[in-house]
């Protein structure tokens, strides 16, 4: 489940222009719902100000930024199935087994 | 207030005779390393933490004002000396901005060069800003997900707030409290709070979807002839019957035992049958399998001597 928002809150919540959100949706680095009206989610706010300070900090530009968040989210996922799974069942000893061959020819 | 000496120097890994290229060079290459928006969501609090110290360090050194002022307290200051400032210091530098800056420096720093000397100081304009956005993180267990209702959190800054836990949300949801976030500047609108949700592990239960897994350990007699079985759910216990001739792995369904949806349905709960074997079984049970062996065909991987 998801906060929707609209344009208006994300360019605030951002600090970017709106036309300049328009333009991160058309080039694929940030996801709407639909073209217009758009719709946003908090996830989205939250991963646009980290590929700002990427920007800021790291000196790459949007689509390097976008493919690191795409990279950290994977991890994130990973991570988080890890824990899901939780701690290993305790390993039964392996066990010594006898084999017997039996010549089949 | 007793301040602690920082040896920029030594949290940029760089000599004191290191040239500005030679700065900038080490510098970037610690922010790509310890940059927290890089990080697992595990390892982001710490990361930042670091790279506040990396970053901070790189404001003085990079400037050659701050650096000649840095320079000149000499070099028989170490890590985490109490440090008093020479006279004169703390002084925001004139033509600074006359607001505090929100992004916080250390106390060293501060009794050096101000606290309005960080990056967001320069420029002697007054300006509005909104203020900064506030990530924080909400573990949520899943009969608090369950019950609903509101939750105190107490965040960074101090401060506590009660959150609403809506239905829906799942590990990994991000809720946003408008306005929730740091003041503005000079009147400028305050930021916005993001909370990333954690579900709290079960002992019991995994949670995948919408749905809960939970492991239904059965006797071999059990998975046969079939029974019935009290199974734990969030709601309580209930009756669940196993029908006779169950394999190991097979998913028994109780409807509407899982997590709750946003719409106001619930997942589903499945308990997933391991069938376990006694280690030592009992004289009575060792009979009761001998003579199930003997009834029993010839499965297709036993020797036919037998």
């Amino acid at each position: 489940m998801d906060i929707v928002m609209t344009l208006h809150e994300l360019s605030t919540a951002v600090g970017l222009s709106p036309a300049r959100l328009a333009r991160l949706v058309r080039l694929g680095l940030i996801e709407s719902s639909g073209p217009e009206p758009y719709a946003f989610t908090a996830a989205t706010a939250v991963r646009l100000r980290r590929m700002l300070r990427l920007r800021r900090d790291l000196h790459v530009n949007f689509h390097g930024a976008a493919i690191i968040m795409d990279l950290v989210e994977r991890l994130d996922g990973l991570e988080r199935e890890l824990a899901r799974r939780g701690p290993e069942p305790p390993s039964t000893p392996n066990l010594e087994v006898t084999e017997i061959w039996i010549r089949t020819d | 207030m007793a301040v602690k000496f920082r040896d920029y120097y030594e949290v940029i890994g760089v000599p004191r005779t290191a040239t500005a290229e030679e700065i900038k060079r080490a510098y970037r290459k610690l922010a790509r390393k310890h940059h927290p928006d890089l990080k697992p969501a595990a390892e982001r609090a710490a990361a930042a933490e670091r790279f506040k110290e990396i970053n901070e360090a790189n404001e003085v050194l990079s400037d050659p004002d701050k650096r000649l002022k840095y320079d000149a307290l000499g070099q028989n200051w170490k890590s985490g000396m109490d440090f008093t400032p020479p006279p004169g210091s703390g002084q925001a530098a004139p033509g600074s901005a006359d607001w505090e800056d929100v992004g916080d420096v250390s106390d060293f720093f501060a009794s050096l060069f101000g606290r309005g000397a960080g990056r967001r100081g320069r420029g002697g304009v007054r300006v509005t800003l909104p203020g900064s956005d506030v990530e924080a993180e909400l573990t949520v267990t899943l009969d608090e997900l369950l019950r609903g209702g509101k939750r105190r959190l107490q965040l960074p800054g101090g401060h506590t707030i009660e959150a609403e836990i809506p239905p829906g949300v799942r590990d990994s949801s991000v809720l946003r409290l408008a306005g929730q976030g740091e003041a503005g500047v000079n009147g400028g609108p305050p930021g916005d709070l993001f909370l990333h949700v954690r579900l709290a592990p079960h002992p019991r239960y995994r949670v995948a979807g919408d749905d809960l897994e939970l492991d239904l350990e059965l006797a071999p007699w059990q998975a046969v002839l079939g029974d019935e079985v009290m199974v734990e759910t969030l709601d309580g216990p209930v009756t669940l019957k196993v029908p006779p001739g169950t394999p190991s792995g097979r998913r028994l369904r109780l409807r509407g035992r899982g997590l709750p949806r946003a719409n106001g349905e619930r997942g589903d709960l499945h308990a997933i049958v391991r069938v376990v074997v006694p280690e030592r079984p009992t004289d009575a049970e060792r009979q009761a399998y001998e003579a199930l062996k003997r009834a029993t065909p010839a499965a297709g991987n036993r020797p036919v001597s037998d």
